[in-house]
């Protein structure tokens, strides 16, 4: 099994405050990581640490994709190498249509725009403005299929299950496991502080973060530990 | 009052403004624009093609300069016309049209369009004609001087007609346009105007239009401005009786140094009239653009939705939104806001996979795109393509 990503004594700070404090995690070949952890704990800043995003100071320690050491890389040239964000909150974005950033991406990767819009039951969003008025399930459904246009290496995937209806999280599953299996490394990492998804994708990791620590890492197993007991208890045992 | 001396007294009117300044924009020395220019004048399709006139249209009316014009309807229940025939065939009927939404005397560029326009066209749907294909006008300057042509367009009771027009040119000619436009849309009818404008680096333009709609009339109007243009100053009022309905939209592109006032006003006369004017200003370079929309409602509803995106720090864009209300039942509302590209929709889309400048162009796009209802399809094509070099060119 090759190693796809390794995050060594990763610290990052928003704002001059440190939210990512020495976070080590590898992700090898064939692996689904879930990020677990409560709200505010730094998993949506350490996914956008992993991509570069801009804002964020790398105070120390690296990020390493396909051995290639991309902690001083931009956020363009990550994107570049296969590294996709699906965020938890995408902008409003006025005037762009759904279609519009479908079709883009579609002519880039070579995908069919309205399979994947089908695929993820957004047809009946094509030609509106991308994320007005849409409902909680639908901006996410709609999120997933730019990310499954987008055909990464290797998606991160920030809180698919925040805000959604069911019948919304089945369809997002099912559009994530199709898109794990058809990046090379069947690899992918999601952040969920509920892992309410995990009823639908089964973990082949599990880390834990709590206060800008990735404490634990472990086996999925852990996951049905944070069911039963949560978050800060599980730590403090662990 | 026969025909000559009605012509006359419009011409003795608009003596009188010949030094009278617009109320808005950049002044102008209009005097060596009444010397006669000479050269021979060419259409230059590339330029025309560029903002989306197809020549081969069902019903068209080209003009160049003030010397050459081609007119022509294959549209049954569609009547295309010179001005200057329609006057001379149709005198009385000529004086309910001509110069009566506009005073000759306004300022000194309908005082010059009154004294030295030649052309333009008058365009005549008749009551309950239904066309899908637009009448297609273009108004091309190729040797410069002045450029006046006046135009009518008469959309009988239930019509229904889309007018594109087109107006361009040649890259370095020194010219002045005045366009002068009066349109009346009769009860229950419909008029959808679209205008791409595409003009040079030296060139001065001062349109002057005015609509009226008649009770139940639509009257839909799309403005584009994609070049660069020395000066450029317009500020269409739009007349709406009862029901009837009115939108009016502008994209504004600055581009080195122009100077751009665009605006419009709106009278709400009748029981529920509506009418909306939405305006999205684009300011790259050192450009100023000044968005200008005022609506008086003495019934009805109005709403004034102005947007503007500064692409340079040098760019200046204003905005001037002015709502009066003269009875109760009148409900008029605006909305205005002036700023950069939020940095957060960029590193979207460059995390969802675009390149920086890929993702400014779709954020770009979608801004100066406004949903203008029930155009046809092959002008919806048309703004599509004009959306599409307007935001290439704002990069």
């Amino acid at each position: 099994m090759g190693r796809v990503l390794e995050l060594r004594d990763l610290s990052v700070a928003v704002g001059g405050r440190v939210v990512v404090k020495r976070a080590n995690i590898v992700l090898e070949e064939g692996s689904t990581l879930f990020l677990l952890g409560p709200n505010g704990s730094g998993k949506s800043t350490l996914l956008r640490a992993i991509i570069g995003y801009p804002g964020l100071e790398v105070l120390s320690g690296s990020v390493v994709f396909e051995d290639e050491d991309v902690t001083n890389k931009p956020m363009e040239y990550r994107v570049s190498k296969g590294l996709a964000l699906a965020h938890q909150i995408p902008p409003k974005l006025s005037g762009v249509r759904v279609r519009q950033l479908l079709e883009a991406l579609c002519r880039k990767t070579g995908c069919d725009p309205f399979e994947v819009a089908s695929y993820l039951e957004i047809k009946h969003l094509l030609d509106r403005e991308f994320g007005k008025g849409f409902s909680g399930g639908e901006l996410k459904r709609a999120e997933i299929a730019l990310l499954l246009a987008q055909k990464p290496r290797l998606p991160l995937i920030d809180e698919p299950d925040s805000g959604v209806d069911v019948d919304s999280i089945e369809i997002i599953a099912r559009a994530i496991e199709r898109l794990v299996k058809e990046t090379p490394y069947r690899a992918a990492i999601i952040v969920t502080h509920s892992a309410l998804i995990s009823k639908y994708i089964k973990p082949t990791a599990t880390c834990i973060m709590i206060s800008g620590e990735v404490k634990t890492c472990s086996s999925p197993e852990l996951l049905s530990e944070v069911f039963e007991h949560g978050f800060r208890k599980l730590v403090r045992e662990h | 009052m026969g025909l000559e001396s009605w012509l006359e007294s419009i011409r003795e009117r608009a003596k009188s403004a010949l030094n009278k300044p617009a109320k808005y924009g950049v002044d102008i020395d209009v005097t060596e624009y009444l010397k006669p220019v000479s050269g021979e004048p060419r259409l230059d399709t590339a330029r025309t093609s560029e903002v989306g006139v197809d020549l081969s249209a069902k019903a068209y009316y080209t003009q160049v300069d003030q010397l050459y014009f081609n007119y022509l309807s294959k549209i049954p229940g569609i009547e295309v016309k010179r001005i200057e025939d329609f006057i001379e065939e149709s005198p009385d009927e000529a004086r309910n049209y001509v110069w009566r939404l506009i005073d000759p005397a306004m300022d000194k560029y309908t005082a010059i369009a009154a004294l030295r326009g030649v052309g333009g066209y008058f365009i005549r749907v008749k009551e309950n004609t239904r066309v899908e294909d637009p009448v297609m006008t273009c108004l091309f300057m190729s040797i410069g001087g002045l450029q006046a042509p006046h135009n009518i367009a008469v959309v009988e009771k239930g019509a229904e007609v889309t007018i594109y027009t087109g107006c361009t040119i040649a890259p370095e000619s020194l010219g002045l346009h005045v366009g002068i436009t009066e349109y009346y849309v009769e009860e229950g009818a419909t008029l959808r105007y679209v205008m791409v404008h595409s003009w040079n680096r030296v060139s001065h333009v001062r349109p002057r239009t005015a609509v009226w709609v008649k009770p139940g009339g639509k009257y839909v109007s799309y403005y584009v401005n994609i070049g660069r243009v020395k000066t450029l100053q317009t500020y269409p009022v739009v007349y709406l009786e009862r029901d009837a309905y009115s939108y009016v939209a502008s994209i504004l592109l600055g581009l080195e140094d122009s100077i751009l006032d665009v605006g419009g006003a709106a009278y709400l006369l009748g029981e529920n009239a509506t009418v909306e004017i939405a305006s999205r200003a684009l300011g790259r370079d050192s450009s100023r653009i000044v968005t200008r929309a005022r609506i008086t409602g003495r019934s009805g509803r109005g709403h004034i939705d102005c947007r503007g995106l500064l692409l340079s720090d040098k760019a200046v864009i204003e905005t001037i939104p002015e709502l009066s209300a003269e009875s109760p039942n009148t409900t008029l509302t605006h909305e205005a806001s002036i700023g950069r590209i939020a940095e957060d929709e960029i590193n979207y889309l460059v995390s969802r996979g675009f390149t920086r400048e890929e993702a400014i162009g779709i954020i770009i796009r979608g801004f100066i795109s406004l949903d203008v209802k029930g155009l046809p399809e092959r002008v919806k094509k048309h703004i599509e393509t004009v959306e599409k070099i307007t935001a290439e060119r704002a990069l």
